[in-house]
């Protein structure tokens, strides 16, 4: 049976339990519900600074109609990132290295965007298909290009999510295989290994807040075009 | 890979969403922020007393 580094994404159970329950349900015991008071502790100050910093800046592109969204787009934000950071911690379960809640959330999130924006303004919905400025001869090629790429944004907006992840815990979980096993045959290069390894963890750090914010961004943009 | 597997993909698509709407909304939401403390304008507002009744 070869070592399998894939196995690390399957979705654990323990006891029939499914663990991906878990996962799903205990990271928001670290974002405490804030108290009816005008002051409060670090936590939630901290928190609740990061949530209005966040939502300013993806909010003010968007008119009025697009500020209808907001408390949903925050709490995927917010789910996005806890689950990703929480992810990089050693034997955790990351839920979204899965492709399934990806697209659970691309999919009809990128749908209603794109609902809203032929319910309220079908032509300049409709329209978006079209780049300004086409030669007159190109106009049926791009329409189905344009056609395409727009379905093929939940796709991607899913995929993007799932291979970064998977991709990032894949490469942490190979490299510290090898200084494991490279630490009693050649300890210098063990080393080496090692701070390449920290390097990684830094890039990952950085690659679970910034995937979450691009997913956040990218939907906020499709709704732009549609609102 | 064992993503791809799709025997639990509906638990996950109810359960993730299940969490998205009613567990971390009402926890952000309850976040509530002050106003910006303003300087006192120079010259105080021009108020008319009330001289008229109640009904």
């Amino acid at each position: 049976m070869m070592l399998n580094f894939f196995d690390q994404f399957m979705s654990p159970v323990l006891l029939g339990i499914p663990l991906i329950a878990l996962a799903l349900l205990l990271p928001w015991i670290l974002f405490p519900n804030p108290a009816a008071r005008w002051i409060n502790n670090r936590l939630i100050t901290l928190q609740g600074w990061s949530i209005s910093q966040t939502t300013h800046q993806l909010f003010t592109p968007l008119n009025q109609g697009g500020h209808k969204w907001a408390t949903l787009l925050i709490s995927l934000m917010i789910f996005l990132i806890s689950l990703n950071l929480l992810g990089l911690l050693p034997y955790t379960f990351t839920p979204t290295t899965q492709l399934s809640l990806n697209m659970a959330f691309a999919v009809p999130l990128w749908l209603a965007t794109v609902i809203v924006g032929l319910r309220n303004q079908p032509t300049i919905a409709l329209g978006h298909l079209l780049p300004e400025g086409t030669p007159l001869p190109l106009i049926p090629v791009l329409i189905i290009i344009e056609t395409i790429s727009l379905f093929i944004r939940p796709l991607a907006l899913g995929v993007r999510l799932t291979a970064n992840l998977t991709a990032g815990h894949l490469l942490i979980q190979l490299i510290a295989t090898a200084v494991f096993v490279l630490l009693p045959l050649m300890p210098t290069v063990a080393i080496l290994t090692a701070s390449v390894l920290f390097l990684l963890t830094l890039l990952e750090v950085a690659v679970a807040m910034i995937q979450a914010y691009v997913f956040i961004l990218l939907l906020s943009l499709y709704l732009q075009e549609n609102v | 890979m064992p993503q791809l597997n799709p025997a639990p993909w509906l638990s996950i698509l109810v359960f993730s969403w299940f969490v998205f709407l009613f567990v971390i909304p009402p926890k952000v939401l309850n976040h509530s922020f002050m106003n910006e403390p303003a300087p006192q304008s120079a010259e105080k507002p021009k108020f008319n007393p009330w001289n008229w009744p109640w009904y």
